[in-house]
């Protein structure tokens, strides 16, 4: 047997003292870890790509896969010229950790003209009310250096949500969400919902950009933008807009040039009445014979889930809405390419434990479908599935958090 | 003396592990299990739980017209649960909170990146628009309301849920 010495009265009461002021820091650290504590959705806190949340692929002329992501606080750039095996050492846009708008609708974007020169934008939170702004760069030496950021806008107003687009002709388009409107409406007394889809385009490759215009009030204002080219100096817009009652629901904006909104037309009347961030925007592309094609999400009274359709007469009317995916499994993020072979459609579905990427093709422009089929899954939180086109083929991309990044052919279905 | 500086560590003890008078309460981290945790503890007893999101528009205008609420009405439990991914985010969570004079409310943050699975858990359905409010009623019944709710509508549901009690 051991016999414990008995401490004398002057220890015991440096103990108390001590295991008093032990338990203290104790738990004010708990505390703080606690408070700390943020969910995230990358798997590392590093700027490489294996830490990215959010990942937006380009192809260049040459084939060259650019990706532009966002990791730890910053946005790099990266290129592979095998396809996605191999990377380029990672150059930072960014010069110091930003605040990024890392809403679930945001990323950063990215084009690649036919001189190899890189157009990149992306939005911060520039204040602590997260108001938003979108900032823009350029890289005229193939992606080794890159500008000074620039605000697309002198506008001090909040700004999120950006799309990019190279037009034929090497213009760059840039579309957004601006709430600038807001206050003078208010200041007239007047109710203003949302935001303002606002443009603007590039004729020097994204060195500086054009006077920023309106092209319609009352958007929703936390919904990413689906934009495309119906041909050469129609850039093509479909975006969430807030409808008489606050409803919800998609409308589509197809330009006579880069400086000309058209007429807004519906895309469909699922009535969404919400007065809320639904953080769920549509998807837009444009087949070689002219055919819009527009996948979005919608909670309305009419429908509910994701769907899909068409227009045959530029945006003016839409086909019939098809639902897309299991409706027991959360269908999300749709996104639609009319690629070179086929148009193809790809969206995420959950079953409580696994995330999967499913596809369905088309052979006739979207008139009709393959069946569903599960291309890719994940465990973990994952990135919107995005599709892109070399001009052979069309690719899906998808960034997770427990097995990174990847690129995959997308094989046309029966 | 021992009795005072015994006193002095308690003190500074305290010190370090209160909240300084206008702290809002410390947000607990919402994950896997959260949602049940949340439903069970409250059993039996009437609450409002609302998802919101310190990036969101529509938040910003609800969150004051519940902290009135809750003020008014001390026999419902409220929960809120801040729904956003964005970095840092405790802080400015607490600040609209307390801002709104939700701050004695009981309130959580998604801790989890996988929010799929979150949001799963809570109702395998939704897509993370936010506002979101769901009523809970003394028996279990959950109301949902989709977007901000109006407080003439939660002023309904609370006075039918004292005169179930009656």
């Amino acid at each position: 047997m051991i016999d414990v010495p008995k401490r004398s009265g002057k220890a015991k009461f440096r103990g108390k003292v001590l295991a008093t002021l032990a338990f203290a820091l104790w738990q004010s650290t708990a505390y703080g870890q606690m408070n700390h504590q943020h969910a995230s959705e990358a798997a590392c806190e590093e700027t490489n790509l294996r830490c990215a949340s959010k990942v937006t692929p380009a192809f260049g002329p040459d084939g060259k896969l650019w990706l532009t992501w966002m990791a730890g606080g910053q946005v790099s750039v990266a290129s592979s010229k095998d396809g996605g095996r191999s990377y380029s050492a990672p150059v930072l846009v960014t010069k110091e950790r930003l605040n990024l708008d890392s809403g679930p609708d945001a990323r950063p974007k990215i084009t690649v003209d036919h001189n190899g020169g890189i157009a990149l934008a992306f939005a911060i939170f520039k204040d602590k009310a997260f108001n938003g702004q979108v900032l823009y760069t350029r890289s005229a030496d193939g992606g080794k250096s890159f500008a000074e950021l620039r605000p697309i806008t002198s506008s001090n107003e909040s700004q999120r949500f950006e799309a990019l687009a190279l037009d034929g002709d090497g213009t760059v388009f840039a579309a957004w969400l601006d709430k600038r409107n807001r206050v003078p409406a208010q200041q007239r007394g007047q109710k203003y919902d949302g935001a303002g889809l606002f443009f603007a385009s590039s004729n020097d490759g994204g060195a500086t950009y054009s006077e920023s215009l309106l092209a319609q009030d009352n958007t929703c204002e936390c919904c990413r933008l689906g934009l495309a080219f119906a041909g050469p100096g129609r850039p093509v817009v479909v975006f969430r807009k807030i409808f008489e009652g606050g409803v919800r629901d998609h409308a589509i904006v197809t330009f006579s040039d880069p400086a000309m909104p058209g007429e807004v037309h519906r895309v469909s009347w699922d009535d969404w009445q919400i007065a809320a961030c639904p953080h769920h925007g549509p998807s837009l592309s444009i087949s070689a014979a002219g055919t819009y094609h527009v996948a979005w999400y919608t909670n309305g009274k009419v429908r509910k889930g994701l769907f899909y359709a068409r227009s045959r007469d530029g945006g003016k009317t839409f086909s019939a809405p098809v639902p897309i995916g299991r409706p027991d499994r959360n269908p999300t993020r749709p996104y639609v390419i009319a690629g070179p072979r086929e148009a193809a459609m790809v969206w995420k579905e959950f079953d409580g434990e696994k995330t999967t990427v499913n596809l369905m093709t088309s052979r006739d422009d979207g008139a009709t479908w393959s069946s569903p089929k599960a291309i890719s899954s994940t465990t973990d939180t994952s990135d919107h599935p995005l599709l892109i086109s070399d001009g052979r083929r069309s690719y899906l991309s998808w960034m997770t958090k427990a097995d990174g990044y990847r690129i995959q052919p997308i094989v046309e279905e029966p | 003396m021992k009795r005072q500086l015994l006193s002095g560590a308690f003190l500074l003890a305290f010190l370090l592990t209160a909240p300084a008078a206008e702290t809002p309460r410390e947000l607990k981290p919402f994950g896997r299990g959260s949602w049940q945790d949340i439903l069970r503890s409250h059993a039996g007893r009437p609450t409002i739980v609302h998802f919101w999101g310190v990036t969101c528009g529509p938040c910003k205008v609800e969150l004051p017209l519940l902290g009135q609420f809750m003020r008014d009405h001390s026999a419902i439990d409220m929960v809120t649960i801040s729904a956003d991914l964005v970095p840092d985010l405790p802080g400015a969570a607490r600040s609209m909170l307390e801002k709104s004079g939700l701050a004695p409310a009981e309130n959580w943050i998604f801790s989890d990146g996988f929010v799929e699975r979150l949001r799963f858990e809570i109702d395998p359905a939704w897509q993370g628009d936010i506002p979101r409010t769901k009523l809970i009623s003394r028996e279990g019944a959950i109301t949902t309301i989709e977007g901000s709710a109006e407080m003439k509508e939660l002023e309904k549901w609370f006075d039918q849920q004292l005169a179930m009690r009656r």
